[in-house]
C-alpha cells in the first residue's frame, strides 16, 4: 500500500515526464480532459487536469466533472506513474478499471507507451 | 508542475449497483447504446444473410426463422448482460473467457473471434462495391476498384484519428433501419407473389429448418460488441437495455425485408445476387428504390468500417502492448492511432475482398460468419455457467433460469454452429464442409499462434527488458522504500 507522499512523488515525476516529452505533447495536443483517480485500497482520490496534452495540475480529491475515472490500488498507480509498469496487461485482466471512452483509455495507455516504451 | 492539496478522505463506493459513483462529462445513454448495438449488427452482409435464411426455409417461412433467431438473440443478450455487469470493460469478452477457462484459451478464442471483424469488413467492402458498380452500370471489374476506394477512405479516416460521434452513429443506424423498413413496407403494399407456406419452416426437412435458424441468428451477429463501450455507459443497465432493445429493432427490419423480398423478388433471382436489397428497391420503386437501397447500403458501411476498424485495431494494439503480437503493432502515429494495426487490417480486408470478388463465394462468408458467431455465443454461455459457480462477484443483472437458458444455449449454439458450418448456402439440398473447414483453419492458426509464437514473443520481450536493465538503459525508476 503506497502512502500519499509516495503517490505525490510519482505524480510529480509523471507530470515532468509528460510535459517535457515533445512527441507526446504533439500527439496529445488535441486532448483536453479531467481525469479522476481512485485508490481502491486506501480510498484516496486525486484529479489530473490535462489541457492540450499538458498536465496543468494534479491534486488530491475530485475536482470538476471527469472525462475519465481510473480505479486501481495505490501501488499500481505509483508504479504506473513512475513508468515501472505497463498498465495494459493489468487493464486487460480487470485490475485497472477505467470509465471513459475507448479513445481516452487508449490515450492514457499511449502516454505510458510513448514515455516508457520498454516498461 | 503539480500542486497537491492534502489527501482526500472521500471513500469511493465500488461499482456494483445500478449507478456509477462518478458521472462522466460525456457518457452513453440507452439511445446511443442501442444504436451502437444495432449498427454493429446490421451490416450490408445482413441482406445476404436474409437471403440465406430464405434459401433454407420453405416458401415464405423465413420470417419464422428470423423470429426464432431473435428470441435466441435475447438469450444471448441476457448472457452478455450478466457477464458485462460483472466486468464492464472493453476487454470484456476476453476477460469473461479468461476467468472461466484460462488466459490461453481466451486468447485463442478472441484471436479467432477478431477474424470475423476482418471478414465482415471485407464482405461489406465487396458488397457495397458490387452494389455501386451495379447501380452505375459499370463493368463488373470496377467493383474491385470500389472495394479499394472504400477501404482506402476508411483507412485514411482511421489513420487521421477521425471517429464518428455517438450522435452521428445513432443517426446513421436509425436511418438505415428506417430506410429498410419503409421501403419494405412499400414493397409489401404492391401487388406481388402470394405468401406461400408461411409456417412451413421445417418443410424442407428438420435440418434445413435448423440451418435457416442458424443463419437467422447470424443477422444479430456482433450486436453484443456494444459491451466494448461499457466503460462509457451512464449506468451498467444502459448496456443491458441496449442489448435487449437492439435485437428487437434488427428483428423487425429483417422480418419486413424478408417478407418484402419473398413478395416481390423470386427466390432464385435473390439467391444469385450480391445485392438483393437493390433488386427489392428496383421492384418496389424502380430506379428511385434502387438508389434508395444503395444509399442504405452505403450508410451501413459507415458503421461497419467505423466500428470494425476501431475495435479490431485497438484489440491488435492491446495485444501488442501485452507482448501477444509483435511490438510494431503497438506503434502509434502522431494522432495516437496504432497505424500498423490499421494498415494491416485494411490490407487483409482488401485481400479477402479480392478472394470473394474472384471466387464469387460471398454466401460462404455468410456461413463462416454464422458458424463463428454461434461458436462465440456457445463459449460465452458456457463461461457464464462456469462463472456462476466460481465467481461471487456482485452483478447488477442476473439471467433468470441461467442453468436452463445458458446451459441449453451452450448446446443450442454449438448445434447451430455445426448446422451453419456444414451448410452449402449455394445449394440448400447439399452438405458442404467448406464453412466448417474455414472456421477450423482459423481456429488452428490462432491455436498454433498462441501456443508457439506468443511464448517466444514473451520470452523475447522479457530478455529485452533484462538486457535493458543490465546495460543501464532502463532502470527501475521508483525509489526504494526506506527500510524500518
Amino acid at each position: 500500500m503506497a502512502t500519499w507522499d509516495e503517490l505525490q512523488e510519482a505524480l510529480d515525476d509523471y507530470t515532468v515526464s509528460c510535459n517535457t516529452n515533445e512527441r507526446l505533447r504533439k500527439m496529445q495536443k488535441d486532448w483536453t480532459r479531467i481525469l479522476h483517480f481512485v485508490c481502491s485500497d486506501t480510498a484516496e482520490t486525486f484529479t489530473m487536469d490535462v489541457r492540450s496534452g499538458e498536465i496543468i495540475s494534479t491534486g488530491a480529491g475530485h475536482v470538476g466533472v471527469p472525462d475519465v475515472v481510473v480505479t486501481t490500488d495505490s501501488e499500481t498507480f505509483c508504479d504506473m506513474f513512475w513508468g515501472d509498469l505497463n498498465p495494459m496487461p493489468k487493464y486487460l485482466r480487470g485490475e485497472i478499471q477505467v470509465r471513459g471512452s475507448q479513445e481516452d483509455i487508449m490515450r492514457i495507455d499511449a502516454i505510458s507507451y510513448v514515455i516508457w516504451p520498454d516498461a | 508542475m503539480s500542486e497537491l492539496a492534502p489527501p482526500s478522505s472521500e471513500a469511493e463506493q465500488p461499482v456494483i449497483g445500478d449507478h456509477h459513483p462518478h458521472h462522466l462529462r460525456r457518457s452513453v445513454g440507452v439511445f446511443t447504446a442501442t444504436a451502437t448495438s444495432a449498427g454493429l449488427a446490421f451490416a450490408a452482409i445482413n441482406f445476404l444473410g436474409i437471403v440465406s435464411v430464405s434459401t433454407f426455409a420453405l416458401g415464405s417461412s423465413a420470417w419464422l426463422a428470423i423470429l426464432i433467431g431473435g428470441l435466441i438473440a435475447l438469450v444471448v443478450a441476457g448472457v452478455f448482460s450478466e457477464l458485462n455487469s460483472m466486468w464492464p470493460t472493453a476487454a470484456g469478452v476476453r476477460l469473461y473467457i479468461s476467468n472461466a477457462f484460462g488466459g490461453r484459451f481466451a486468447l485463442i478464442a478472441t484471436f479467432t473471434y477478431m477474424t470475423t471483424v476482418v471478414l465482415v469488413i471485407a464482405a461489406d467492402a465487396f458488397l457495397i462495391g458490387a452494389a455501386i458498380q451495379h447501380v452505375l452500370n459499370e463493368p463488373p471489374a470496377l467493383a474491385y476498384v470500389w472495394i479499394l476506394v472504400l477501404l482506402a477512405i476508411a483507412t485514411a479516416l482511421n489513420l487521421r484519428g477521425i471517429t464518428m460521434a455517438g450522435r452521428v452513429q445513432s443517426a446513421v443506424t436509425y436511418t438505415v433501419l428506417a430506410g429498410t423498413v419503409v421501403l419494405s413496407i412499400v414493397a409489401i403494399a404492391k401487388p406481388g407473389m402470394p405468401i406461400e407456406s408461411p409456417f412451413a419452416l421445417f418443410g424442407n426437412g428438420a435440418l434445413s429448418g435448423f440451418q435457416a435458424i442458424a443463419f437467422a441468428l447470424f443477422l444479430f451477429a456482433a450486436f453484443e460488441w456494444v459491451t466494448t463501450t461499457a466503460e462509457e455507459a451512464r449506468t451498467p443497465r444502459v448496456i443491458t437495455r441496449g442489448l435487449f432493445i437492439a435485437p428487437m429493432l434488427i428483428w423487425f427490419a429483417a422480418t419486413v425485408f424478408s417478407l418484402a423480398l419473398d413478395h416481390l423478388v423470386p427466390k432464385d433471382v435473390a439467391h444469385g445476387s450480391a445485392y438483393p436489397q437493390l433488386l427489392l428497391g428496383a421492384a418496389a420503386l424502380g430506379r428511385v428504390g434502387e438508389i434508395w437501397m444503395l444509399g442504405v447500403t452505403v450508410l451501413t458501411a459507415i458503421n461497419t468500417f467505423n466500428g470494425g476498424f476501431l475495435v479490431a485495431s485497438r484489440f491488435v494494439y492491446a495485444a501488442a502492448r501485452e507482448d501477444n503480437l509483435p511490438r510494431p503493432f503497438a506503434r502509434l502515429n502522431i494522432r495516437a492511432v496504432p497505424w500498423l494495426a490499421v494498415v494491416v487490417l485494411a490490407v487483409t480486408s482488401a485481400v479477402v475482398g479480392a478472394v470473394i470478388f474472384a471466387t464469387g463465394q460471398w454466401l460462404l462468408l455468410v456461413a463462416v460468419g454464422a458458424a463463428l458467431e454461434a461458436s462465440v455465443f456457445a463459449i460465452a454461455s458456457a463461461a457464464l455457467l462456469k462463472l456462476r459457480r466460481t465467481h461471487t462477484k456482485p452483478r447488477s443483472f442476473r439471467l433468470r433460469a441461467a442453468p436452463v437458458l445458458a446451459g441449453g444455449g451452450t448446446v443450442l449454439f454449438a448445434g447451430l454452429a455445426l448446422a451453419s458450418g456444414f451448410s452449402d448456402p449455394a445449394d440448400p439440398t447439399q452438405f458442404s464442409a467448406a464453412p466448417a473447414l474455414v472456421v477450423i483453419c482459423l481456429g488452428l492458426v490462432a491455436t498454433a499462434y498462441v501456443l508457439i509464437v506468443v511464448p517466444r514473443l514473451r520470452r523475447a520481450a522479457a530478455a529485452r527488458r533484462v538486457a535493458a536493465r543490465a546495460s543501464g538503459e532502463r532502470v527501475k525508476r521508483r525509489p526504494e522504500r526506506p527500510t524500518a
